[in-house]
């Protein structure tokens, strides 16, 4: 069969603009989702019962639930509690809170992985909440934290696919654009699988050179999720 | 605003027998993705010339590409490449099928490191042939070792099914968009239908946490 490539030269910019727009997603979404994360994860390990019962809750329902029905859920839901969101402020919400239920199973694992007398000696000493977090608990997180933590960005980046399902115009919906008006199913898919592929690589390399900067050679071995 | 579960509920026959659908799609996918990840665990270490290579790039391709990619590339790509008319749903479940392989690979690769080379030196020097190697003593070792893990393979894939409803297949997600379609609610039938999900998945990662704390109880 012969491959119509000038379906896919013809289109760049549109390409140019849908891994552009993935990329803001994910940009915008990776670092919201670390906060929202963080902030679960303390209210996971805090003393509160309410508290630790609502960061359970959440964790549990995002992290067995698929992510397309979340999106649906926010996208077809909110409008009939009054709120109107277009599709790109919806999908970077709907994978911020995606993430962040996975960040917090992370931290928590963290946080937990530190001996629990070092608590006991921060509040012998009389520090502050904030201050032994900030000064003495959180600094010993990142080489735990690390390896997996951008194991689960790169899957935040992957999921920002779904997102074509709620017309959000990113990578996965320019294939189906220029599918649908060249019919060149082949190029168009393929074209996009590259690209994706592209992006996970060079993420991949970034996430190899943190993990150096962090001096923990050892990694996620069976740290797999999706 | 008001909520209508009662009757919307009284319309969900479709959804559960969708649901068995989702379970149906995602049981003979973790099957054959056993079988690809464990083809490829083996051929792996058999060290021949361009298969580890080109194993590797696979299990590349399968993490650097979203799933929904991959489902569009088996199902929109591959007929007219190999001039084959696969349907949606075989379309679907080999997609599914290969995706999981390269994660179960991953697992069972995790599994193999615990066994100890002196077992294998043993075995050769009994004068077992490689074949009978894997088949008697590794593969059943590895198996064994990482159920746990293998049981929460198979929520990863039933949270992969719902993106099948894309290239048509009438699974759960897909039926709760034709009911959302006729009685126009769509919190009521997200609501359950994220409820079907959460009850499969829940159960069976809870199922899989109780097998990881029996087999560490039993280990140490």
């Amino acid at each position: 069969m012969e491959f119509d490539y000038l379906a896919i030269w013809n289109n760049r910019s549109l390409l140019a603009e849908g891994l552009a727009t993935t990329l803001f997603i994910s940009f915008v979404a990776i670092p919201l989702s670390i906060m929202f994360g963080a902030l679960i994860a303390l209210m996971r390990v805090s003393g509160n019962m309410f508290l630790r019962s609502f960061a359970t809750a959440y964790v549990e329902i995002i992290r067995n639930t698929p992510f397309l029905i979340q999106i649906f859920m926010v996208f077809y839901a909110l409008p009939f509690i009054g709120i109107r969101l277009s599709g790109l402020p919806t999908g970077v919400l709907c994978l911020a809170i995606y993430g962040a239920a996975y960040y917090s199973e992370i931290f928590r694992g963290g946080i937990e992985s530190v001996p629990k007398g070092q608590f006991d000696a921060c509040k012998a000493l009389g520090l502050s909440y904030w201050f032994y977090m900030r000064r003495i608990i959180v600094p010993q997180l990142y080489k735990y934290v690390i390896p997996p933590g951008t194991n689960i960005a790169l899957i935040m980046i992957k999921e920002s696919s779904l997102l074509s399902m709620i017309t959000v115009a990113e990578l996965t919906y320019v294939a189906h654009d220029i599918n649908g008006r060249t019919f060149s199913p082949v190029e168009s898919f393929a074209a996009i699988a590259l690209l994706y592929w592209l992006v996970s690589a060079l993420f991949l390399a970034f996430a190899d050179w943190l993990k150096s900067k962090t001096g923990r050679e050892d990694g996620d071995e069976l740290f797999i999720v999706r | 605003m008001d909520f209508q579960f009662l009757q919307i509920a009284a319309q969900s026959g479709p959804m559960a027998l969708a649901a068995l659908v989702t379970i149906y799609i995602a049981a003979v996918s973790c099957f054959l993705g056993l079988v690809i990840g464990t083809l490829l665990l083996v051929c792996v270490n058999v060290k021949l010339w361009p298969v580890p290579g080109l194993i590797r790039l696979y299990s590349s391709y399968i993490r650097g590409t979203p799933a929904l990619v991959q489902i569009l590339v088996f199902y929109y790509a591959l007929p007219p490449l190999i001039g084959l008319d696969i349907g949606p749903m075989t379309a679907g479940i080999l997609a599914i099928s290969f995706n999981s392989g390269a994660y179960v690979a991953e697992i069972l690769r995790g599994g193999l490191s615990r066994i100890t080379t002196g077992q294998l030196e043993a075995a050769s020097a009994l004068g077992m042939r490689r074949f009978l190697i894997w088949r008697k003593i590794i593969l059943p070792q590895v198996y064994y070792s990482v159920i746990p893990l293998l049981v929460n393979e198979f929520t990863m894939v039933i949270k992969i099914t719902p993106l099948l409803s894309t290239i048509t297949i009438v699974e759960l997600t897909r039926q709760s968009q034709y009911l959302i379609t006729s009685t126009f609610r769509p919190v009521e039938v997200l609501t359950i239908a994220a409820l079907i999900y959460f009850v499969i998945c829940f159960s069976v990662s809870q199922f899989g946490e109780l097998l990881q704390r029996r087999s560490r109880k039993y280990r140490m």
